[in-house]
């Protein structure tokens, strides 16, 4: 089957080294626009470093990264990102953390009460709405943080470990929630994780890379139907052959 | 049950103790006014000073408007010192360019100490109210500066980083994170100012003045009031701890996320 999407991202030869120290080896690859791609790749590889180049938040060494066909901007593209540390501002309450990104936008004061209002119910923070970060779990806050960058409505949405702390109950609901969200908002979605389980049940397309420098490893589809199943014949497959070509243990 | 009447009993034990040495110093004193009388007054001299001073004032200004002046005096120089200092500290946390520039000049202003600044401020102005104001801004407004540009350089770049994301101007990032982040150090600033203060407009009095808590106690020096010299600094004591008590209270109203920690 052709992907006939057009690319939302091209990354062309990139490479990032840190002084000396190589993290990212001479590395191409597309993402197709409304793709939801799924990243995995042993500790350190440098998988956090490619969101904060895609993101502009450091320089690549050499190499092209190309968001919708111009170089890619923070300024022009509507991204959010789910750092992989938790990153909500301690002197906002969870509403008022939820609401930043659209304080920012200068958004409408109705559309912004509407959004905030669906976010607290979606991510089930109700009775925290004005709690303050320290008073919160880890798991909470990074709810917290995940709404926030929901609000936003992105067009292209990076998530760095996103539910590593969640337990497994809150798990399979966010990764249900992100899916819906990437199919209602046609959203293009970056999600790195370790756990292949989530990846081979949230992903069109994994990437796995190899140990530092990173290079890609090897691309798996997965066109199974939605709703997947773990426990599905065909699932397991698939997550038994994403680990073995993983191994990084 | 055990336990808590443990607790209880030792909760006692301590309050006793501490108790005790308040009236050790109290018996201290005593014995040392019946030594030399006229050197310490006793606590029953000063207490009838306080009583003497309160129905007939000195210079005909009642002791309230004294503390009040000096306060006065703090106040106005800590806020414009606040005003000020928390732009230009943020200004030079934030940019290079200021920090090149003013920030130069800042550095070698500040290891003077203020009381030096003394002289010049008394042929330039003379004795006022202007000088002595001026006198404690320039002690407290390098305090300010220092922390805010302290407490702006540590904001966590992460914080930035989301900011960034959210393609906040230069602007909005000043104000939404690098500010509220900093205002915990802020805060530490507007305290020791306000200490510092109080210490320097009480020597701005007693260098020259003819109202305030500076002025009283040196009065009570040409005179050799010992009384009154002690009633000045108990009052002395007690405003610097309030001070600090007040910085607390605004602290905590707004800063609200530092508090139930
Ligand atoms: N700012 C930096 N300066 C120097 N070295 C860095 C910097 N950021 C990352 N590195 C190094 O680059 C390598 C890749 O880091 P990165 O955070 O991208 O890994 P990662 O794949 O996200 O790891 P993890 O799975 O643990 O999150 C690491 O060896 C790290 O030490
Ligand atoms: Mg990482």
């Amino acid at each position: 089957m052709k992907d006939k999407r057009i690319n939302k991202v091209e990354v062309k030869n990139l490479t990032k080294k840190f002084g000396d120290l190589l993290v990212l080896d001479n590395v191409s690859f597309k993402i197709k626009k409304g793709e939801f791609l799924c990243v995995v790749g042993p500790t350190g590889c440098g998988k956090t470093t490619f969101l904060n180049l895609l993101s502009c938040l450091c320089e690549p060494t050499s190499g092209d990264l190309l968001i919708d066909g111009e170089p890619a901007n923070p300024k022009k593209h509507n991204l959010a990102f789910v750092f992989q540390e938790p990153s909500s501002f301690p002197w906002l309450n969870v509403e008022q953390n939820i609401q930043f990104g659209l304080d920012i936008k200068k958004t409408r004061q109705k559309d912004k009460k509407e959004r905030v209002e669906r976010i607290i119910s979606l991510m089930g923070l109700e009775q925290f709405r004005n709690s303050y970060p320290h008073q919160l779990s880890v798991s909470t806050e990074q709810r917290q943080v995940i709404g926030r960058a929901f609000a936003m409505d992105p067009d292209l949405l990076l998530m760095d470990e996103p539910y590593g702390q969640m337990d497994i109950k809150m798990r399979y609901y966010l990764e249900d929630e992100v899916v819906r969200l990437w199919k209602e908002l046609g959203t293009t979605v970056v999600f790195i994780t370790h756990n292949i389980e989530e990846a081979v049940y949230l992903a069109e397309r994994i990437l796995i890379l190899s140990n530092k420098p990173a290079k890609i490893k090897e691309e798996v589809l997965i066109d199974l139907p939605r709703p997947r199943d773990v426990a599905d014949e065909k699932f397991v497959k698939i997550r038994k052959y994403v680990t073995d070509q993983i191994k990084w243990w | 049950m055990e336990k808590i009447k443990k607790r209880f009993i030792s909760e006692i034990f301590y309050s006793i103790l501490s108790l005790s040495s308040i009236i050790l110093l109290i018996l201290g004193w005593m014995y040392l006014a019946s030594k030399r009388p006229e050197l310490f007054p006793s606590p029953q001299e000063t207490w009838d000073r306080l009583i003497l001073f309160l129905e007939k004032p000195i210079r005909r200004i009642p002791l309230y408007s004294h503390v009040l002046d000096s306060l006065r005096r703090v106040g106005i120089a800590v806020l414009l010192a606040c005003g000020f200092g928390i732009v230009l500290g943020t200004a030079l946390g934030w940019s290079r360019l200021v920090k090149s520039t003013f920030g130069t000049i800042f550095e070698l202003i500040r290891p003077i100490p203020p009381i030096a600044w003394v002289p010049l401020l008394t042929i330039w102005f003379g004795i006022g109210e202007f000088p002595k104001v001026l006198l404690v801004f320039i002690g407290t407004f390098a305090i300010v500066v220092v922390n805010t540009a302290a407490g702006v350089k540590m904001v966590e770049p992460l914080s930035l980083a989301v900011g960034k994301i959210f393609q906040a101007n230069e602007f909005q990032m000043l104000k939404e994170i690098v500010l509220p982040a900093s205002l915990p150090a802020i805060f530490a600033g507007i305290r020791t100012a306000l200490g510092v203060g109080w210490a320097i407009v009480l020597a701005a009095e007693m260098l020259g003045a003819v109202s305030g808590t500076g002025f009283l106690i040196t009065k009570g020096m040409s005179i050799g009031d010992t009384a009154l010299i002690f009633i000045c600094m108990f009052i002395i004591g007690i405003i610097g701890a309030l001070l600090s008590v007040l910085a607390s209270f605004i602290e905590r109203r707004i800063c609200p996320w530092k508090t139930d920690r």
